[in-house]
């Protein structure tokens, strides 16, 4: 699209998301929902986005209520084509908010829960399933250790084992807009984005690696990942070059079986491009049947919860409680991370058996970064903020308002729904 | 143009206090249509967010672990491939150095 964009690396998309000319309408919607000023364009002209500044996230798209806002990457018909032919494994990856609302593709009510029938559809098409909510539990794992390691070191001064240990507080990073924003505008804060890659992120490389070796006993080259995501800066994390670790890794072993490396993610789908898919390929996805997973698709309630705003934070501390004091969290709600409010804040104090002392946890979780980030940053620069850990989702409400679900505000019925006020004389 | 300004100087005088009155709430009306219209618009925004949210916090609920270190199958994971979290293997399969500092490219 934009052959000098100066923000990319390499082997990027540059630009997941752009305004048709031929239908803006210049009513000046998108941009309140821009996170990053990207849009310009005066009011009643035609729009345009600058791909420099964007992170993908979509939430313009969902917004605008003329449907002038489209994907540049559509790659409902490449996957298709990788189900039918029979030398390819293709292991979907669907993420946890997809499964509150696909079915609103197909009639059903908001937020309808139906992860079988997601299931059911996907098998019936030919998807393996590694479900990204099994990553959402691993991406725990391995953040909530980091954190543990983070905040030990800088309270109680203990080294880590070969590695350098990041500053507090820890930002998750498992939303590629967010990771974007931070190393677009505020770049000296990187070190502390988590080290985590993103559940989708860590799911490409297991389904190449383990996934293939030890559960589908499939050759790693055969293996095509979707990601299945409600998110459109997905489609831009899974192109970044470095993502290549499946291949890396199991070129070593002399197990990579191809001399070129292939992405850890091969592609991307949001919500609404599996809902086409499936309609593509003619499967009533109320009637496709249910079924279980297989054996990556298990997952626990901490992993789900991954979608909402607050539901990684939630999940990080009912682990690092019982790691650290060795007790599960009573109640396992944590309530004041829950809910809509832009920035939430809370502490947990707790003790440390490992050095027998209490600690108190400051966290915070933003959610629409959209002028709720910034104040927050600009402390942390300052060295003047509290908190240990951060939770930031670029979307209001989190991933389940992605830009890839499916569109309940934006398109032309939002503005239907109020022409007939303008009825009356 | 100029027939227009005159008119628009000269018609008010032939407006009557209730034709006058009818205009002006016509024309409130619709300066406040757009409000109503945003209001109720993100009215509705929220509740099919509100709709998700409470989909996956009842798949929570629901479920019989519900915490990221009782998932038996990362802990096959970790056994039989990975080690533990931040072993070798998971540094270089599930964690990132190469964020990159985009005011630089
Ligand atoms: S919201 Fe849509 S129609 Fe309105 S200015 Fe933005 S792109 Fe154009
Ligand atoms: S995708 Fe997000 S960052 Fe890009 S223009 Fe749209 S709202 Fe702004
Ligand atoms: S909050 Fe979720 S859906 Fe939105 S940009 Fe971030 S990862 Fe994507």
């Amino acid at each position: 699209m934009n052959a000098e964009a100066r923000t990319y690396q390499k082997g990027e998309i540059p630009g997941i998301i752009g305004i048709d000319a031929d239908v803006c309408k210049g009513c000046d919607s998108c941009k309140r929902y821009c996170p990053t000023g990207a849009i310009t364009g005066m009011f009643g002209a035609i729009h345009s986005i600058d791909v420099e500044k964007c992170i993908n996230c979509g939430q313009c798209l969902i917004n605008c209520p003329f449907g002038s806002i489209y994907e540049t990457v559509d790659t409902v018909d490449t996957v298709i084509a990788k189900l039918q032919d029979k030398s390819v494994t293709v292991v979907g990856i669907p993420a946890p908010a997809v499964r509150v609302a696909i079915g609103e593709e197909f009639g059903m009510a908001d937020g309808s829960l139906v992860t079988k029938e997601m299931y059911g559809a996907m098998r019936k098409v030919g998807f393996e399933i590694l479900d990204n909510n099994f990553t959402a539990d691993l991406t725990i794992m391995e953040e909530g250790t980091e954190f543990i390691v983070r905040a030990r070191h800088a309270l109680f001064g203990e080294e880590a084992h070969g590695h350098k240990v990041g500053p507090l507080p820890q930002f998750t990073s498992c939303c590629p807009a967010w990771v974007r924003y931070v190393e677009t505008k505020y770049p000296s804060l990187i070190p502390n984005l988590s080290s985590a890659k993103s559940p989708q992120q860590m799911a490409g490389p297991l389904a190449k690696t383990y996934g293939a070796l030890e559960i589908w006993k499939k050759p790693p080259e055969s293996i095509y990942t979707v990601g299945i995501m409600p998110c459109t800066a997905k489609k831009f994390e899974a192109s970044r070059p470095e993502f290549a670790s499946a291949y890396h890794f199991l070129k070593k072993e002399g197990k990579a079986g191809s001399d070129t490396p292939y992405p850890d993610i091969d592609t991307v789908l949001t919500t609404r491009d599996l809902a086409r898919l499936f309609k593509k390929m003619k499967i009533d996805f109320t009637k496709a049947g249910e079924t279980d997973g297989g054996p990556l698709a298990e997952y626990t309630g901490a992993g789900t919860i991954f979608g909402n705003t607050g539901g990684v934070m939630e999940a990080a501390l009912r682990t690092a409680y019982k790691v650290l004091t060795g007790n599960e969290l009573q109640p396992l709600e944590f309530k004041p991370v829950r809910g809509m409010k832009g920035v939430k804040s809370a502490s947990v104090t707790l003790m440390d058996t490992k050095y027998g002392k209490e600690v108190t946890v400051n966290v915070a979780v933003v959610n629409g970064i959209h002028g709720n980030i910034e104040p927050i940053l600009e402390k942390i620069m300052a060295g003047t903020s509290s908190y240990h850990f951060i939770e930031v989702m670029n979307c209001p409400g989190g991933c389940v308002n992605g830009g890839g679900q499916p569109i309940k505000s934006g398109g032309s019925s939002w503005l239907r729904a109020a022409l007939p006020l303008f009825g009356w004389k | 143009m100029k027939e227009e300004r005159y008119q628009y100087e000269e018609s008010p005088s032939y407006v009557s206090r209730r034709e006058f009155i009818a205009i002006s709430g016509i024309v409130i009306a619709i300066l406040a249509l757009p409000a109503v219209w945003i209001r109720s618009a993100v009215v509705k925004r929220n509740s099919y967010i509100r709709a998700r949210l409470n989909g996956l916090y009842k798949d929570d609920a629901g479920s019989k672990v519900r915490v990221s270190h009782g998932n038996s199958g990362v802990a096959k994971l970790y056994k039989d491939f990975a080690g533990h979290p931040l072993s070798e293997v998971s540094e270089e399969l599930f964690h990132t150095q190469s964020y990159v500092n985009r005011t630089r490219i």
